[in-house]
């Protein structure tokens, strides 16, 4: 679109939808042919009453409004990315995506430029947050509309770390390492996915490397970078970490497994989203409790986290792009975004600085480092802009397999040479 | 269909032509045309076209949701040269032998029981199929409780016996890792062998053991010279079902480990799947997946030279 079209919110749209020229432009129920129908495809939400938020009360208000109903259309944790692919390739099924990663790049020319929404609900609600933009960005133009984060934070025992004579959580990787020490001596030990998850191992290994100033490639994206000291460093550090703090099993985890495994006591810290404090208030208020949550250690070369946004994407075979900017522009306003988030309790932080001090941070203090870790947060494969060779980093597990291999024993040499070699291929075709 | 019905001078002519067209339809040749025709056609559209498909979509560099490239093939000399494409192979191979071989000595045990007479033979003999009729994904999950560490009823087992404390990292050890998926496909695919083999035992007229027994021949004789023998077809299609299916199987990698530890769990098709997939690179993918065929394709001309039933 050329002309940005800037509205107040949607109710202004609704005013002056009856002005033939502005209805036009706006996709105003009257004034045009707008769809009957928008489809929006999402993940299943670890939060059941999201979902229900959207299909009870979102949905018929939007209906209302516009006189557009929307469906929502619901895909397993884990299984979006394919469902995208499909919709991406065939040029059929639903018009509106949620997104995830980098897919925003994977996806581009199939995905709408939506910078002019970004930009009105941008000025509406305080502003974006810087770190979102390397998620969304593509070549200049915003690809989707973020709607929020799922952190990654350290999920700790407080009443097993005070038994060692821990009152807050360790703020370096070495002091967590002597704490995780003697824990597993006292029979808690910790539980860190290294295994072929699809969140819980890049979550916290990546900001690990980061934090040990190591990197896959430079920030001009192609130079491979893994073959230095800091990765060596790092490396070292996470096969003592396993060996000192955890046991064998971790190599073979998937996501579920850390929630089981704490929740089952068996572990006194991991590293989640915050599904785990949920679950646990919900079901096992004994355990939710004594736990914590609390930001990532720093390294001798800062603090970092996972970036894992939840974007939404217009796809471009969508018969009315118009009318789904439209109600992607009505869901971000504070009305309809502000309840969706509340009702997720801060489980998708956003990304507009108008809620930084939302009400909902309250309800739950143990999540504001959510709010906080946001400032530190990255995609995979930071910090080289989003890529291909990014992904397929990231699907062929290279980061996560160097980290594992040296913990089921391998040499830090060997592992590091390994993923080099991995890497280059990669990012030469990339 | 006019000009047809013009030419018609008369219902007596119509009544001549009528039966000429049924002879047409009914000689051999042209009748057994148009029997196969329809499965031709539905499986050039459901195999035929995807196949080819895929064959094009690994000479590209073809990135999801992009225009494809023609590369030649360039992904194969990437794959040659990716150290993990070698380790799925050589998982594969190892999966796919200890299953089969696993189920193939495991199902015909099965299937000799099952041909005895017994209590509650039918019951049993539906009880046996149910591994096989439960949904993989389904019996999968139980699966990871099974072998899961927290919650292992193995591991409790040991545990509580003095066995092992800690109880075996089944999925977490890359050995055990493996050797835990090849049970769980044993389990799984062993009820068809079994009911398969089953079946064809019972085509082996009742005579002819009669007539070895009184040759004096022993139990082992009688099967070794009369059993296997009559068999060996049977034995051949159910093992070259076994071996395609196993050698492609996704669903319990990727329920179970996802091809971790370190990818030494990753077979052909999760790899496949994840770099297509997840990776975006539809291209690579596609030339991971084919990769399967060459080996495939000679594991079944070996086999059914070696297998083939001796004509006489």
């Amino acid at each position: 679109m050329a002309n940005i079209v800037r509205a107040a919110s949607r109710r202004d749209v609704l005013k002056i939808g009856s002005l033939a020229g502005a209805g036009a432009m706006l996709g105003a129920p009257s004034g045009r042919a707008a769809p009957k129908a928008l489809t929006l495809v999402h993940e299943n939400s670890f939060i059941p009453a999201y979902d229900a938020y959207f299909k009870n009360t979102l949905a018929p208000a939007y209906e209302k409004a516009a006189g557009i109903k929307v469906n929502y259309e619901l895909i397993s944790v884990g299984s979006l990315q394919t469902r995208v692919t499909t919709v991406a390739e065939t040029g059929a099924g639903p018009d509106i995506t949620l997104i995830e990663f980098n897919w925003p790049y994977l996806f581009d020319e199939k995905l709408v430029d939506v910078s002019d929404i970004a930009d009105e609900i941008g000025k509406q609600s305080g502003g974006w947050h810087d770190a979102i933009k390397e998620a969304v960005i593509v070549n200049g133009k915003w690809k989707a509309i973020p709607f929020g984060n799922i952190g990654q934070l350290m999920n700790w025992r407080t009443d097993w770390f005070a038994e060692q004579g821990y009152k807050t959580f360790p703020d370096t990787w070495d002091e967590l390492l002597e704490a995780g020490t003697k824990l597993k001596k006292a029979g808690h030990p910790f539980g860190f996915e290294l295994g072929h998850g699809f969140g819980d191992n890049h979550g916290w290994l990546y900001p690990l490397l980061w934090s040990y100033g190591a990197r896959e490639v430079e920030p001009d994206g192609k130079t491979v970078a893994i073959d230095a000291d800091e990765t060596a460093r790092a490396v070292d550090f996470c096969r003592k970490f396993f060996q000192q703090t955890m046991f064998e099993d971790v190599l073979g985890w998937t996501d579920p497994s850390n929630n089981k495994a704490f929740l089952a006591e068996q572990i006194s810290c991991t590293n989640n989203a915050e599904s785990i404090l949920y679950v646990a208030m919900k079901d096992f208020p004994d355990i939710g409790k004594v736990m914590s949550q609390s930001l990532n250690p720093q390294g001798p070369k800062g603090r970092f986290h996972i970036l894992n946004p939840w974007s939404h994407s217009i796809f471009t075979h969508t018969p009315d792009p118009q009318a789904a900017k439209d109600f992607l522009r009505w869901l971000m306003d504070p009305k309809q975004a502000g309840g969706w988030y509340d009702v997720a309790v801060s489980y998708y932080a956003p990304y507009l600085h108008a809620y930084d001090d939302a009400p909902f941070w309250q309800k739950e203090p143990r999540n504001l480092p959510y709010r906080e870790s946001l400032a530190t947060s990255h995609l995979p494969g930071w910090p080289a802009p989003i890529s291909r060779a990014q992904s397929e980093s990231v699907a062929k597990y290279v980061v996560v397999d160097m980290f594992a291999k040296a913990c089921a024993g391998k040499s830090t040499k060997d592992v590091i040479a390994d993923a080099n070699a991995q890497l280059k291929q990669i990012y030469k075709s990339g | 269909m006019s000009a047809h019905s013009q030419s018609i001078a008369s219902p007596a002519v119509r009544v001549r032509r009528a039966p000429s067209l049924r002879r047409w339809t009914e000689r051999e040749a042209v009748f057994s045309w148009l029997m196969v025709t329809p499965p031709v056609l539905f499986l050039v559209a459901l195999v035929g076209y995807p196949f080819c498909y895929g064959i094009l979509l690994s000479l590209q560099d073809r990135p999801v949701a992009r225009p494809g490239q023609f590369v030649g093939l360039a992904n194969f000399v990437a794959d040659w040269h990716d150290p993990v494409f070698w380790q799925v192979a050589q998982n594969t191979l190892v999966y796919t032998f200890a299953a089969t071989i696993l189920k193939a000595v495991g199902g015909l045990g099965l299937a000799l029981v099952m041909n005895q007479e017994f209590r509650f033979k039918n019951l049993t003999r539906a009880l046996m199929l149910l591994p096989f009729i439960v949904p993989t994904v389904l019996s999968t999950i139980s699966w990871m409780w099974i072998l899961d560490p927290a919650f292992s009823v193995i591991n409790w087992f040991l545990i509580h016996t003095g066995i092992a404390n800690p109880g075996p990292s089944w999925l977490g050890n890359p050995t055990l890792a493996m050797g835990s998926l090849i049970v769980v496909n044993t389990w799984r695919g062993l009820p068809f062998y079994a009911i398969t083999l089953l079946a064809g035992l019972q085509t082996i007229s009742p005579e002819l053991y009669e007539a070895a027994t009184i040759d004096g021949a022993s139990a082992l004789a009688r099967f070794r010279y009369v059993t296997l023998p009559l068999l060996k077809p049977v034995i051949f299609i159910v093992t070259m079902f076994s071996v395609i299916f196993t050698f492609a199987d996704f669903q319990l990698v990727y329920v179970l480990t996802r091809g971790g530890p370190a990818n030494a769990t990753h077979l052909f098709a999760t790899y496949a799947f994840d770099v297509a997939m997840g990776g975006g690179q539809l291209g690579m993918g596609a030339s991971i997946a084919l990769a399967m065929l060459p080996p495939l394709a000679l594991i079944i001309i070996a086999m059914s030279i070696y297998m083939k039933p001796a004509k006489s």
